[in-house]
């Protein structure tokens, strides 16, 4: 099966800074999660991927497509056929309706007008945006705005779409539909779907494989459920009381605190053949009351860190 | 079997053939026009640049009729008697008789409300694409920055020319129409060329300037302000340099709403004659001038519009 990524020692340089660090990556059609810092390179690499920009060295391939330079030339233009792009602003056209947005994404992609607007229609209508396509683009509200780009990356019918932070500025409820609609397109209608986004859950959510980089580099590829597992022993407690003493009663029973913490709570791994339930008894005898005990939630930038500095995140077999 | 409403609802695959970038340009230049078109200042100008057309239009017509209908010298108004040619002296600073300079003058008559319209949608048009993040959206996609260049300036030719060169070809055939039609079409086929031309000097060198302008400062009132500097305060200070004070009638050429004026009379062969239109640069000098400004505009256009513009 054709591989949604093949990338051998992509580098790429602006000057004296190198964004990315000869990436070497093989990726199979699924759905991909891009995980990583600000500054990690992600942004580059998507550029790189869409034919935007080209790579200082290496090459790559995305579905049997070389990339290619960073010239209008026809080979970037396939690329930019395969992949539908969601972006991350706005980037909806103030004044134009709906269905104009999206049949006018249509005809940029190259299809031919009347398909581009049947097709428009097709689309608002499966994201539950019909009856909202005659209305101006710029008064829909966050969950429309972001449907509305989902719809102009899939309107003419693309086998990769990228997904840049989809959930941004979403309320639960539209963010579980967007991941539905994520989760849908690539499990029933067979998309490749890379997922860029700060948020692990939405990862979590909906990918089946995570990337990482940072510093231009991979610092991590594999299975999410992986992924996940390396956070079931943290955890953080929310504590009533000196919670310095606290952590020095852990660190004496080999209970290792993370720092650095926020103030009243202790952030902590549990080593193997240690229970949550041994938290309480430690804190009854340092005279520390426990009020909450929360599976450590972390962000990106605090998994990464992990990732980095204390578990390397191994390559995926 | 599978309800028809229930298959709308469901995700459905496209397959068929892609157009090559360039209707994507015509794409975005259609969308462009619908979105002025959309707006009602536009068409309150555009009345105004009609109330313009519909006075060249119905002068001609006057200017025939009192040339052709009345034989004496004298024209009676209730019982004020009135001199033909102090008559016609307003209508014959216009030219109103089918030559170059009657579509010259048109068309600078025009160019006030169409520098006001140009201002008003360099930030709808192009300005909103910075402004707004709208730039991923068509950069994203697969054409070139010159197809986005282009699909911008091809929509606001299409304005330039809605309310200079269309009206001006209409006058064109009123004028043919009010004389000799067969040879008058066919004595003056160059001058329709030269409207043609200087239709499309207007068109590549306005939009392109416009699209300039608009994806430097973006929003509407700094676009005006540049605007009316180019096209107010330039004109006001080469009339003061060259008119007032005397200095070489080069220095007009920072009135670039002269210059392509002189390059159309030019292209439509009309006389540039100093007594009747004042000092000026010669034709030639404008075409340098216009040129260089255009180049300078790609050239900021082409490191202005670049992909590193997607921040994702």
């Amino acid at each position: 099966m054709t591989l949604l990524l093949d990338l051998h020692e992509l580098t790429r340089t602006f000057a004296a800074h190198r964004a990315l660090n000869a990436l070497t990556l093989q990726v199979p059609q699924g759905l991909l999660g891009l995980l990583g810092p600000n500054g990690a390179g992600k942004s580059t690499l998507l550029k790189i991927l869409m034919g935007l920009i080209a790579p200082t060295s290496g090459s790559g391939r995305v579905l049997d497509v070389p990339l290619g330079g960073d010239r209008d030339t026809r080979d970037n233009w396939r690329l930019r056929r395969l992949i539908g792009f969601m972006p991350e602003a706005d980037a909806l056209v103030p004044g134009m309706k709906g269905i104009e947005y999206v049949a006018l994404a249509g005809e940029l992609y190259g299809m031919p007008r009347k398909q581009a607007l049947r097709r428009a229609h097709e689309v608002l209508t499966y994201l539950n945006l019909d009856e909202a396509r005659y209305r101006n683009v710029e008064d829909y509200s966050a969950g429309m705005k972001q449907r509305a780009k989902l719809a102009q990356a899939l309107v003419h019918d693309p086998p990769v779409l990228l997904l840049d932070e989809p959930t941004s500025g979403l309320d639960p409820a539209g963010r579980d539909t967007m991941l539905k609609l994520i989760r849908e397109l690539g499990d029933l209608h067979g998309k490749s779907i890379i997922l860029s986004t700060h948020l692990l859950a939405d990862v979590q959510a909906v990918c089946e494989r995570v990337v990482i980089i940072a510093g231009g580099e991979l610092r991590g590829y594999g299975a999410v459920a992986e992924l996940c597992a390396r956070r079931d022993d943290r955890y953080r407690v929310r504590v009533a009381g000196d919670k310095y003493d606290f952590e020095d009663a852990l660190e004496a029973v080999g209970i290792k605190p993370l720092r650095p913490s926020p103030p009243r709570e202790v952030r902590l791994v549990l080593p193997p053949g240690r229970s949550a339930l041994d938290l309480f008894r430690i804190a009854a005898e340092c005279g520390v009351g426990i009020r909450a005990v929360l599976r450590d939630d972390v962000s990106l930038e605090e998994l990464f860190l992990r990732a980095t500095a204390e578990v390397p995140v191994p390559e995926a077999a | 079997m599978t309800n028809p409403s229930e298959n709308l609802l469901r995700y459905r695959p496209w397959k068929g053939e892609l157009n090559p970038p360039i209707y994507a340009s015509l794409a975005m230049a259609r969308a462009s026009l619908r979105l002025l078109l959309r707006r009602k200042v536009f068409w309150a100008l555009y009345a105004l640049a009609l109330m313009i057309f519909f006075f060249f239009f119905y002068a001609q017509y006057l200017v025939v009729w009192i040339t052709m209908q009345t034989t004496s010298q004298t024209v009676n108004f209730g019982s004020v008697p009135v001199k033909m040619n102090e008559l016609t002296k307003f209508l014959d600073r216009l030219n109103l008789s089918g030559t170059p300079h009657t579509f010259g003058n048109f068309i600078w008559f025009e160019g006030y409300i169409l520098m006001i319209v140009l201002a008003l949608s360099g930030a709808v048009l192009v300005g909103n694409d910075f402004h707004h993040g709208s730039l991923p959206f068509y950069l994203s996609k697969p054409i070139g920055r010159r197809h986005y260049v282009l699909g911008k300036m091809l929509g606001i030719g299409g304005l330039i020319n809605l309310m200079t060169t269309l009206p001006a070809l209409v006058l064109f055939i009123e004028a043919g129409l009010l004389y000799d039609w067969q040879s008058y079409y066919w004595d003056q086929r160059m001058l329709l060329l030269g409207i043609l031309a200087y239709g499309a000097l207007l068109t590549v060198v306005l939009s392109l300037l416009l699209v300039a302008t608009a994806v430097w400062v973006r929003r509407t009132v700094p676009l005006i302000m540049i605007w009316s500097g180019l096209f107010v305060l330039a004109r006001s200070v080469a009339g003061f340099l060259v008119e007032v004070q005397g200095f070489h009638p080069v220095l007009k050429l920072i009135d670039l709403w002269n210059d392509l004026y002189l390059i159309g009379l030019w292209f439509m062969g009309a006389d540039i004659d100093p007594g009747k239109l004042g000092p000026n640069p010669q034709p030639w000098q404008a075409a340098i001038a216009v040129t260089a400004l255009g180049v300078g505009c790609l050239v900021y256009l082409r490191k202005r519009i670049q992909a590193i513009e997607i921040v994702i």
